[in-house]
């Protein structure tokens, strides 16, 4: 559907020169696969290897260009179409091909091709800052506006800013008083503090931990028909919040969501021990990283067992691996070299392989006094047990009746037997290492019944052949080869990310596809520059939105400059800022600030809010929702709501909340009718209306009522004309109606 | 807002389409740009209308617009490939795997083989569920009910279900579906996107993507699920077999349900009349359009339009879902159930009232199949419910003439085992879950009446002749909706997919 403006931004040279060479033709266009990855077993690097050719016989017969395999594929009139997909050569690509072939294919010198891969498999160069900007990103981005005959939109007034920037890192609207704090502090220095206090504040790792948790398809369930209730998955939520808000270093990150085990250690040997000591502390909770593993989308069923399961379970790893990490769809590559990119089905189980030997366990997170101290109460757990069974088998009578007294006795007994009772000594889980290592093979289209090729762990070979892997830290080899400050893909993803969450689009515009199929930079060298940035600033998350937020494209207004709409209508080159929805999340929690009920306590198990009869219609097992018994709880932010994958709420469904069965790199932004239905009549929105109106209160007058209104949920004052509108509609309906229309306007759902 | 003639239609922007709508954009502003997208999104295509548009803010608006949302009232460019013989579909899902056995698979032989082990050489080292893998002996059921020649055709069908039967003509019975999953939910998320795995879009979605919608009150994918009429415990369904997955969500599906809310939070609130209801709507788009003026956001537009048709839904939708104006011939045709919100036969009525509307799909789902113990029992009780509601739905159709462009599909998502699933007696037995053939008919656009494709083995458990794969099946669907299922393609994260993944053959034999 998308009319996506796809510009070949690289590599381009080649095609520009007026005669292209056969070689650099072989090197830009054909070197991706057939190169170090051979794919289809073809390597076109020198030319005894093409000769010999791949799976499908020689691919070059010298001097016949007709009867060779390369010829037909590029001219395109087989089957056999190369490149794949869109990437046809040109017809003078092609001429220089057929001739240079039918001249007995002469290779210079007998060296070897090298490179010629794809763009974001070569590793980014910290390009040259264009001059005439203060700001290098303003710089970059001036250059490519200038070239494409376009202007700057001017800077955003400072009302605006401030609720960009409160939108931006917390997902939630700033107060009244936070707007003023800002406008009216006229220092310099104003606008850096400002990201400064934000920065620090909890709420922030709140708003881009969520952005994380869709990005690893995170939820509290299996899904499927048993949809099996992941006891710890919450603790990895917190883990990842805690991590935004500490500024864990991405790289540090990444090691301890894929390998902390192996990497950090797993000695818990706390024989003798009260309090654990803050070291080992510290690693427990890095391990809980690698419960990333282990709350996938599983049908946890009887017929999914042993080799089975673990193919799937390793599978899906590296699903999450390619997605999250890589920016790269790898799961085409599970049942057959991937169409388009280079990764070939054995660079998929070679990757599988580095979770062969490893699977999920239960550790302990408290110290062996802990854990002991709890066990000591087991007696009481069990008596409290008992005493359960006992009430439900009881007799029961009439309201009143001796019966129901004595079953009122015993139910009371029951509450205080369980007061009693120890609390579960605190668990996490991870994953470990097995007793052995099974041997990975490749399957067969995909199926766990068809064992092929053995394969050994490694890299998808395009990207080179990565660090050396030692049985038992196989994770660990994974773990470093992402994280180094040399890999191509991983801070050019990354930086893209935090990009997206500033701009609305990534400067790719395919976050989790940096293969062929997905857009190319529009703006390549800024890119660049961002990813060696943030290497360079030992991968800190937030000094790359300090980065961002200082430039002035950051601060420019989102009313786009005359004439840009028709040269730029998907403002790709950020003439100006993109107006955006918040997504449900956000929306529900702005809707709680908004009335002032929202609850900011943070972590722990997963809240579960109450649902109307209506709404909970859809739950598999209804009985399976008990809504938290403390009402303050059930206004806490949307990141702590139970994520139930046979059930997400309504109102977040509605707008748009991720599928949780895979990577979500960015929320969709549908505009659909029961999105109406939902803000106007759910019971929800009723109550925060009520709450909102009655933190307001009714003022002097009506129009000081509607402005006190505006203040709290838009951040504003009402110009004349919504003010007129606001007071006849409040004089008619009341001040209630007037605070559910205002949470209705479309205002209240979109950053300027 | 305000585009030039010139920049509406150019010389070869084809007449008529554009001359209408710049009438009706320059003469009625908000909803002259309603009316446009929806002109644009069946007339024109978006290349066009990008080309000759785009200039001037409310060509991109415009534009923009018929991109986002109205574009899925018009579907997509070049879709239908070719020229359709169904418009509509009804796909009446038997949700739990009605057994083939007692209903469509006529095995006269069976009698004699009751009792007996079923043989390695049929049974093939079948992977069969955790249910039976724990049973010692694998015993022949034979099923307890008769069967019967019905129509001209004289097709074999269970006595189970005579009003079938009625229908028999009108209908080309598949014996020989096959699939790949062997538990419900990844069979019926399979028959329901192409994929076991959750994630990809419902064939409902794929259809509204595709040919859009022709209701302007209704959602083009509408979804009604009834319960169970066995004793069983059945199985689930989630939302998401009805999702638009990574397909934009304004495709994915919209359960009407019994009771105050069909729609959820179709009901206004306590309080709020239809005339408050106006009033607060009109305060929101009053405002809305101070903005709207400021920024010439299409988004703006666009949220205030479907405002507008959540608004028309509380009218359209309740209308829709009261059958009290049902003459009672309705009501005889679908038998008494019928008038009982949520049951199956009310559900059927529906569906024919949705399709009368211009609803692109309507997907019913009926629970209660799963029958592993007890089938003598359970699948009597869902005959009776399912039975004459289904038939009836074909005649109804047929009777109003709107059978020719509807295509009816009944099926579950799996059969069921020769074998029977716990202790065998004279009177009782159960059958476990077997994908490797099953039962489906199809009537209506396209489809050849009075016949019955596919022969199976002696023990109904292998294909001897015309196996039909659920991807088979469901580009036989398309087909008929003048879609070619290798063509109807979304990109996502960096792969084009499609409803039959790499799979899928239209079934000829089936068409008329």
């Amino acid at each position: 559907v998308k009319t996506a403006g796809v510009i070949v931004a690289l590599a381009a040279a080649v095609s520009a020169q007026a005669q292209p060479s056969a070689l650099t033709i072989l090197s830009s266009k054909c070197l991706a696969c057939h190169g170090a990855a051979r794919m289809s077993d073809l390597d076109l690097r020198d030319r005894a290897a093409a000769l010999k050719g791949g799976k499908r016989g020689p691919a070059i017969v010298p001097g016949s260009s007709g009867s060779s395999l390369l010829y037909q594929a590029v001219k395109r009139d087989t089957p056999l179409q190369m490149p794949p997909g869109k990437d046809a050569l040109t017809a003078e690509e092609i001429e220089a091909l057929k001739k240079w072939i039918d001249a007995g294919a002469p290779w210079s010198a007998g060296a070897g091709l090298e490179g010629g891969g794809w763009w974001s498999f070569q590793k980014p160069v910290h390009p040259q800052v264009p001059p005439g900007k203060p700001h290098p990103i303003d710089a970059f981005l001036e250059a490519r506006r200038r070239q494409k005959g376009l202007s700057a939109a001017s800077q955003a007034g400072r009302g605006t800013l401030a609720r960009r920037a409160y939108f931006d890192l917390h997902g939630l609207p700033p107060t009244p008083e936070q707007v003023d704090e800002f406008v009216n502090d006229a220092s310099p220095e104003s606008w850096k503090q400002l990201i400064d206090r934000l920065l620090a504040s909890p709420r922030y790792g709140e708003r881009w931990g969520r952005y994380w948790l869709d990005l690893v398809r995170y939820a509290d369930t299996s899904g499927f028909e048993t949809d099996h209730f992941y006891v710890s998955a919450w603790r990895y939520r917190d883990y990842v919040i805690e991590s935004f808000n500490k500024d864990k270093p991405y790289d540090v990150f990444i090691k301890e969501q894929i390998a902390a085990d192996e990497i950090w250690g797993t000695d818990v040997d706390l024989e003798g021990i009260l309090r654990m000591p803050e070291a080992k502390a510290e690693n427990l909770k890095r391990r809980i990283g690698t419960s990333l593993f282990t709350m996938g989308a599983f049908p946890i069923e009887y017929t999914y067992y042993g080799d089975q399961y673990r193919a799937e379970w390793a599978s899906e790893a590296v699903d999450v691996v390619g997605s999250a990490f890589l920016g790269m769809t790898l799961a085409c590559a599970r049942c057959h070299d991937h169409k388009f990119d280079p990764v070939s089905q054995r660079d998929y189980y070679r990757l599988a392989a580095m979770f062969a030997g490893s699977s999920e366990r239960e550790i302990p997170l408290g110290s062996l006094f802990d854990v002991q101290t709890a066990t000591r109460g087991f007696p009481l757990l069990a008596h409290a047990e008992a005493m359960k069974r006992m009430v439900r088998n009881m007799k029961r009578g009439e309201p009143g009746s001796e019966a129901e007294a004595k079953r009122d006795e015993m139910l009371k007994r029951l509450g205080e037997a369980y007061l009693r009772a120890p609390e579960r000594a605190p668990t996490a889980i991870v994953i470990g290492h097995d007793e052995t290592i099974r041997p990975t093979h490749v399957l067969k289209k995909g199926e766990w019944q068809h064992k092929g090729e053995l394969v050994k762990p490694g890299f998808p070979a395009a990207l080179g052949p990565g660090p050396e892997v030692k049985d038992r830290e196989r994770r660990k080899a994974l773990a470093e080869w992402l994280a180094s400050a040399d890999h191509p893909l991983v801070a050019r993803v990354m930086v893209n990310r935090i990009w997206q969450g500033h701009f609305s689009h990534g400067l790719v515009r395919t976050p989790n596809d940096f293969g062929r199929q997905g857009d190319a930079p529009t703006h390549p060298e800024l890119l660049d520059w961002l990813a060696t940035e943030f290497v360079a600033r030992k991968f800190s998350i937030k000094e790359m939105h300090r980065l961002l937020m200082t430039s002035e494209a950051y601060r420019m207004s989102s009313v786009a400059p005359k004439g840009s709409a028709e040269k730029d209508p998907e403002n790709l080159y950020l003439s100006h800022m993109n107006r955006r929805r918040l997504d449900g999340d956000a929306i529900r929690d702005s809707i709680l600030a908004a009335a002032g009920t929202l609850n900011l306590r943070m972590g722990g198990v997963g809240v579960i809010p109450p649902l109307t009869k209506e709404e909970i219609q859809a739950a598999r097992m209804p009985d399976l929702w008990p809504a938290n018994p403390d009402p303050s709880e059930h206004n806490r932010r949307s990141v702590y709501l139970q994520m139930k994958r046979s059930l997400t709420l309504p109102m977040l469904q509605t707008f748009d909340a991720p599928d949780t069965s895979q990577s979500c790199a960015r929320r969709e932004t549908s505009t659909v009718a029961p999105q109406a239905l939902a803000l106007m009549n759910s019971e929800f929105t009723a109550k925060q209306a009520a709450a909102l109106a009655r933190r307001v209160g009714s003022r002097e007058t009506p129009g000081t009522t509607v402005d006190a209104v505006w203040r709290v949920a838009l951040g504003r004052l009402p110009s004349d004309q919504e003010r007129a509108t606001a007071v006849e509609y409040l004089n008619k309906a009341g001040l209630e109606r007037l605070c559910l229309m205002v949470l209705n306007l479309n205002e209240f759902l979109y950053v300027d | 807002m305000e585009p030039s003639k010139q920049e509406l239609a150019g010389p070869q922007s084809g007449g008529g389409a554009a001359q209408r709508l710049q009438l009706s954009l320059l003469s009625q502003g908000d909803s002259g740009l309603r009316l446009a997208g929806e002109l644009l999104g069946r007339a024109l295509t978006r290349r066009v209308l990008f080309g000759r548009a785009a200039t001037g803010l409310g060509g991109v608006a415009l534009a923009s617009l018929l991109n986002r949302n109205l574009f899925s009232a018009g579907g997509i460019e070049g879709v239908p490939h070719f020229a359709p013989k169904a418009k509509h579909v009804i796909f009446l899902h038997q949700s739990g795997a009605p057994s083939q056995i007692e209903l469509f698979d006529y095995k006269p032989e069976l009698k004699k083989l009751h009792g007996t082990e079923l043989p390695g050489s049929i049974r093939r080292g079948q992977r069969i569920t955790g249910m039976t893998s724990g049973q010692d002996s694998f015993p022949v059921a034979a099923p307890i009910f008769g069967f019967k020649p019905y129509g001209k055709s004289g097709t074999m069908m269970g006595e189970l279900i005579p009003h079938t039967g009625s229908i028999a003509d009108d209908i080309c019975l598949i014996r020989t579906v096959h699939t790949d999953a062997i538990n419900h939910d990844p069979a019926i998320t399979f028959i329901q996107t192409g994929s076991q795995q959750p994630g990809r879009p419902s064939l409902g979605s794929w259809v509204s993507y595709g040919l859009g919608s022709e209701n302007d009150n209704l959602p083009a994918f509408v979804v009604l699920v009834s319960q169970a009429s066995g004793l069983n415990v059945d199985q689930p369904l989630f939302s998401r077999l009805w999702s638009s997955g990574f397909l934009p969500s304004s495709y994915q599906g919209v359960q009407f349900r019994a009771g105050a809310d069909p729609v959820l939070y179709l009901s206004d609130p306590p309080g709020i009349d239809r005339a408050s209801r106006r009033r607060i709507l009109d305060a929101v788009q009053a405002i809305n359009k101070v903005k709207a003026e400021s920024f010439a956001d299409p988004e703006i537009d666009t949220r205030i339009q479907q405002y507008e048709l959540a608004y028309r839904m509380q009218a359209s939708v309740p209308e829709l879902m009261d059958l009290s104006k049902e003459p009672q011939s309705t009501f005889d045709l679908y038998g008494p159930e019928a008038s009982k919100p949520g049951s199956y036969a009310s559900h059927c009525l529906l569906a024919r009232r949705l399709i009368e509307r211009g609803v692109r799909f309507v997907q019913l789902y009926k629970r209660g199949w799963d029958q592993h113990n007890d089938l003598p029992r359970d699948i009597a009780l869902q005959c009776q419910a399912t039975d004459q509601p289904s038939a009836a739905l074909v005649k109804d159709l047929k009777q109003r003439g709107l059978l020719d462009d509807t295509l009816v599909v009944w099926g579950g998502e799996f059969g069921r085992t020769i074998y029977s699933q716990g202790k065998l007696t004279a009177t009782n037995y159960g059958r476990d879950h077997h994908p490797r053939n099953f039962g489906v008919w199809l009537a209506g656009g396209g489809i050849k009446g009075g016949l019955a494709i596919g022969r199976t083995d002696d023990y109904s458990y292998n294909i001897e002749e015309d196996p039909v794969h659920v991807h088979d099946l469901q580009a036989t669907v398309l087909h008929l909706l003048g879609v070619d299922h290798t063509r109807l393609t979304y990109k996502f994260q960096g792969r084009w997919f499609r409803l039959t993944d790499v799979h899928g053959e239209v079934v000829q034999k089936a068409l008329a």
